[in-house]
C-alpha cells in the first residue's frame, strides 16, 4: 500500500469519522440543550404570511418534538401584529418570547432597545449555541437586522424582493403579439421604461374590454384607506423614478420639501404619482381596495397581465393550482426603470425596488431568552430552508440556493430565485427611519385624498412634503 | 350590619376588578392626556405640556371632519335602527307562519363579532367579486365602488350597522311592547281614536323609557364604532369614513400618538355624555316633571 493511497484512506476515515460525531452532535445538540427548559411554553406573533406559517405549522411542531419545549405562534393580521408586539414590549409585560421584527420596523425597536442581541446571548452563553448555526449561512439580508456594533438582532425568516410580474402564456401569444405590433408599432416584450409599461397595461385593459375578459393591464396596490397604498409608491414606485427614501434627506436634517434639500415633492416624484394614479385607473377595479394580499390574488385569479408583486406570492402564484389560476404562465423581470436608474442602483447609490423581509426578534422583556434562541437556532439552520423556501418563496441562507428543489422551483417561478440571488442587491429596503408610522400616518390622510382626486397630485405632494417636515419636527428629528 | 358587611364582601370582587380595569385606566388616560408622549419621538419619555393636546383639539381640521361624518353616521344609522326596529318589533308582535324561524334569523347578526362582520361585508361589497356591487349593477346600472366613491362607502358603513344592530332594537321594542297593559288601547278604540293617534298619544309614551335607553345604547356604540368600518373601508376613500374612533385608533396605534390620542378620547367622552344628557333632559325629564 503506497503512502499516498494510505493518506488518502486515513483523511476518507477521518472524514467520515469527523463527519458522523458532527452530525451525531447536532442531532443531540437539541435534546441537550433543551434539558433546562422541560415545561415552558414559546410565544410567538407574527403576520399571516406563507413564510410564518410554515414556521407555525411544521417548524415549531418540529421543534418540539426534538426539544420538548412547545412553541405557541400566533398569526395574525400585519397591523394586529405589531399593535400587539409593541404593546407588549411597551408595556414590559412579557407575553411574547419572539416577535416577527419586518425591515422596516427593526430602526424603531432598536431605538427603543426593544430586542435582544442575539450575538451576544450566543458569545455570552456558548452553551446554548448550536454547531449548526453561524451568523455566515445568512445572505446579506440579515444586514438590515445588525444594530450599531454590527451584531444581529432578528434571525431572518423571510426576504424577497417586490418585483415585476407578468404573463408569459398572454406575451407570448402570437396574436396578441401582432395585436400589440399593429397598435404601439413595438414588440410585446417586459417593459423595462415607464412608458413601455403603460402602453402594455392600456393595451391588455383595452384588449379585456374588447373581447368580453376579466383582463386588465396590471394591478396597483392601491387601496384608498391602508398604508399598502402608501408603502406601493414610496417603496416600489418612487424608487423607479429615482427618488429614493420616501424623498426624505436624512443627512440633511430630514428634509422632505424641495426647497429644503428633500425630494417628497419633486418632479420626479410628481410624476411617479401621476404614472402610478393613471395605471391604477386601468386596473381591475378591486385595486382601490387592495392591499398587497389582493394585488397577489388579482394576479393569480388572471385579471391582470402584468403587475408589481411582492415576491412572497411569487411561489403560490406561479406553481399552487389549488389558489392560482396562471400556474405555469408566470415570469419575472426587473420593474420597469426611468433612465439612470440602474447605473445608481449598481453603483449604490439608489435602487429599483423593494427588498422586503423580516425576521424573528426576542423582546428583552421575554422570560423565555434563552429557549427562544433555541427556537431561532433551529429555524436557521440550512437543512430546513429548502422547503421552507418552496412553501413560503422565502431565502435568507445563501446554501438554499443550491438546493435540487429550490432551483426546480425556480424554474418555475420564470427565474425568480436566480433574480433575487443575482439582482437582490440591487433593491433595498425600507429607510433606517424610527418613525415609519409616525410620518406614514401624518400625511396619509392627504395621501389618500390624492388617490381619490380630491386633490390634484402636485399640490397633494407638496402638502405631504409639508406635513412630513412638521411631522418630524414635532418627533424631534428635525431640528 | 352584618348583612351590609356581607353585602360589600360579596360586591368586593366587581369592585376591585372594575377599580383596576375601568376607574385606574380612566384617571390614567387623563393623566397621559396632559403630556407629549411619542415612544418613537427623539425623546420617547412623556413630557408635561399642561393642556396643549387639549388646545390642538380645537384647531385639528382631521379630527373636526373626523367628528362631522361621525355625527352624521351616528344620526342616519341610529334613525334608521330605530325605524326599521320599531316596525320588525310590531311584526314580531303579530302571528304568522314561520315567525319562530324569522324572529331566530332576524337576530343572528347580533351574536357576530364586528370583525367579523366587517369582514363578511369587504367581501360582499369587493368590485368584480361581491354580490352586491354584481346586484347594483345588474338592477340599477350603477358601479358600486366603495374604494373610490365616498358616498357609496358612508352608505355602506350605515347599511352595515343597521344591518349588524337593528335586531337589538327590535329585542328591546318588543321587550317594551310585550310589557304594555291593554286597558289604555282598548279605551282608545272605544273612544273612536285611529292607529296613528294610538301611536303618537299612547304607544310612544309609553315605549319611551325604553326607546330612549335604546338609543343611548346605539348612540354610544356607533360614537366608538372602530372595528367594523376599519376591516371594510379602513376609513377611506380619503376620509370619507374616517369615524372618530377609527380616527383615534390611528392616531394612537399606528402613529402612537399617546397623549394627544388621549385627549381625544376624553374630549370624545365628555361629548357622549353631553349628548346623552341632552337626550335625558329632551326626553325623559319633561315627561318625568309632567308626571311629578
Amino acid at each position: 500500500m503506497s503512502f499516498a493511497y494510505k493518506l488518502g484512506a486515513s483523511a476518507i476515515a477521518f472524514a467520515v469519522t469527523a463527519g458522523m460525531a458532527y452530525a451525531q452532535d447536532a442531532s443531540t445538540f437539541w435534546a441537550e440543550a433543551a434539558k433546562p427548559y422541560q415545561g415552558v411554553t414559546l410565544h410567538g406573533v407574527t403576520e399571516s404570511t406563507p413564510p410564518s406559517n410554515y414556521v407555525k405549522d411544521v417548524l415549531a411542531p418540529e421543534f418540539e418534538k426534538l426539544t420538548g419545549i412547545r412553541v405557541d405562534i400566533e398569526t395574525t393580521s400585519w397591523d394586529q401584529m405589531y399593535d400587539k408586539a409593541i404593546k407588549d414590549m411597551e408595556a414590559k409585560t412579557g407575553i411574547y418570547d419572539m416577535v416577527y421584527i419586518e425591515q422596516d420596523i427593526i430602526y424603531a425597536y432598536l431605538s427603543r432597545n426593544f430586542l435582544v442581541d442575539t450575538t451576544k446571548l450566543l458569545a455570552d452563553k456558548p452553551e446554548l449555541k448550536s454547531p449548526n448555526y453561524d451568523e455566515a449561512n445568512f445572505t446579506s439580508f440579515a444586514n438590515y437586522f445588525r444594530g450599531e456594533n454590527g451584531d444581529l438582532y432578528g434571525i431572518p425568516v423571510e426576504a424577497f424582493i417586490k418585483t415585476y410580474l407578468y404573463r408569459t402564456d398572454l406575451f407570448n401569444d402570437p396574436a396578441i403579439q401582432a395585436a400589440y405590433k399593429e397598435k404601439t408599432g413595438n414588440d410585446l416584450k417586459p417593459a423595462t421604461t415607464h412608458e413601455e409599461y403603460t402602453a402594455i397595461a392600456e393595451f391588455f385593459t383595452e384588449y379585456g374590454k374588447e373581447n368580453g375578459l376579466d383582463l386588465w393591464g396590471t394591478t396597483a396596490q392601491a387601496h384608498t384607506g391602508h398604508p399598502a397604498s402608501w408603502y406601493e409608491f414610496v417603496e416600489s414606485i418612487e424608487p423607479t423614478f429615482g427618488v429614493y427614501n420616501w424623498g426624505i434627506d436624512a443627512a440633511n436634517n430630514y428634509a422632505a420639501t424641495v426647497e429644503n434639500g428633500g425630494r417628497m415633492n419633486s418632479p420626479e416624484a410628481k410624476a411617479a404619482m401621476k404614472y402610478w394614479l393613471h395605471l391604477r385607473d386601468i386596473a381591475p377595479p378591486e385595486s382601490v381596495q387592495s392591499t398587497w394580499t389582493e394585488t397577489a390574488t388579482t394576479m393569480a385569479a388572471g385579471r391582470a397581465a402584468q403587475g408589481l408583486i411582492y415576491g412572497e406570492n411569487a411561489a403560490w402564484i406561479a406553481s399552487d393550482e389549488n389558489q392560482s389560476k396562471v400556474v405555469g404562465k408566470i415570469g419575472v423581470a426587473m420593474p420597469p426603470l426611468s433612465e439612470g436608474v440602474l447605473a445608481q442602483a449598481e453603483a449604490g447609490e439608489g435602487y429599483v425596488g423593494y427588498y422586503d423581509g423580516g425576521a424573528f426578534g426576542i423582546p428583552v422583556t421575554s422570560k423565555n431568552q434563552d429557549a427562544a434562541m433555541l427556537f431561532l437556532q433551529f429555524i436557521a439552520q440550512n437543512d430546513v430552508q429548502p422547503d421552507w423556501a418552496l412553501a413560503g418563496s422565502r431565502i435568507t441562507n445563501n446554501a438554499t440556493y443550491d438546493d435540487p428543489k429550490v432551483k426546480e422551483l425556480d424554474a418555475k417561478l420564470g427565474g425568480y430565485f436566480t433574480m433575487l440571488k443575482d439582482q437582490g442587491k440591487l433593491y433595498a429596503g425600507a429607510p433606517p427611519y424610527p418613525f415609519h408610522a409616525q410620518v406614514r400616518e401624518a400625511v396619509a390622510p392627504i395621501f389618500y385624498d390624492i388617490l381619490t382626486g380630491k386633490i390634484d397630485p402636485d399640490t397633494g405632494l407638496d402638502q405631504m412634503a409639508q406635513k412630513t417636515e412638521e411631522e418630524l419636527t414635532a418627533l424631534g428629528y428635525r431640528k | 350590619m352584618h348583612s351590609n358587611r356581607l353585602g360589600w364582601l360579596l360586591l368586593a370582587p366587581t369592585m376591585i376588578i372594575l377599580f383596576f380595569f375601568g376607574v385606574v385606566p380612566f384617571f390614567y388616560v387623563i393623566w397621559v392626556s396632559f403630556h407629549q408622549w411619542n415612544p418613537f419621538a427623539a425623546n420617547p419619555n412623556m413630557v408635561f405640556n399642561w393642556a396643549s393636546n387639549y388646545r390642538q383639539v380645537v384647531f385639528d381640521a382631521q379630527l373636526l371632519a373626523s367628528l362631522g361624518v361621525t355625527f352624521a353616521f351616528v344620526f342616519f344609522a341610529v334613525v334608521s335602527e330605530l325605524i326599521l326596529g320599531y316596525l320588525l318589533a310590531q311584526a314580531f308582535m303579530k302571528d304568522f307562519p314561520g315567525k319562530a324561524f324569522f324572529r331566530t334569523i332576524h337576530t343572528l347578526p347580533l351574536i357576530m363579532a364586528p370583525i367579523i362582520v366587517g369582514s363578511i361585508w369587504k367581501l360582499m361589497t369587493t368590485p368584480s367579486i361581491g354580490i352586491i356591487p354584481s346586484l347594483v349593477q345588474s338592477w340599477f346600472g350603477l358601479d358600486l365602488n366603495i374604494g373610490q366613491s365616498a358616498a357609496a362607502a358612508f352608505i355602506t358603513t350605515v347599511v352595515m350597522d343597521v344591518w349588524h344592530w337593528t335586531p337589538l332594537v327590535t329585542l328591546s321594542l318588543i321587550a317594551a311592547l310585550v310589557s304594555l297593559p291593554p286597558d289604555p288601547f282598548e279605551q282608545a278604540q272605544i273612544d273612536g281614536a285611529n292607529k296613528r293617534q294610538i301611536f303618537w298619544h299612547i304607544t310612544l309614551p309609553m315605549i319611551a323609557p325604553a326607546v330612549v335607553a335604546t338609543v343611548f345604547i346605539r348612540l354610544m356604540d356607533a360614537l366608538r364604532t372602530v372595528d367594523e368600518v376599519l376591516m371594510l373601508t379602513g376609513g377611506g376613500p380619503g376620509s370619507a369614513t374616517r369615524y372618530i374612533g377609527v380616527h383615534i385608533f390611528k392616531e394612537v396605534f399606528p402613529r402612537t400618538n399617546y397623549g394627544y390620542g388621549s385627549a381625544i378620547s376624553v374630549v370624545v367622552l365628555y361629548m357622549t355624555i353631553v349628548i346623552c344628557w341632552l337626550l335625558y333632559v329632551g326626553l325623559i325629564a319633561p315627561r318625568n316633571t309632567r308626571k311629578g
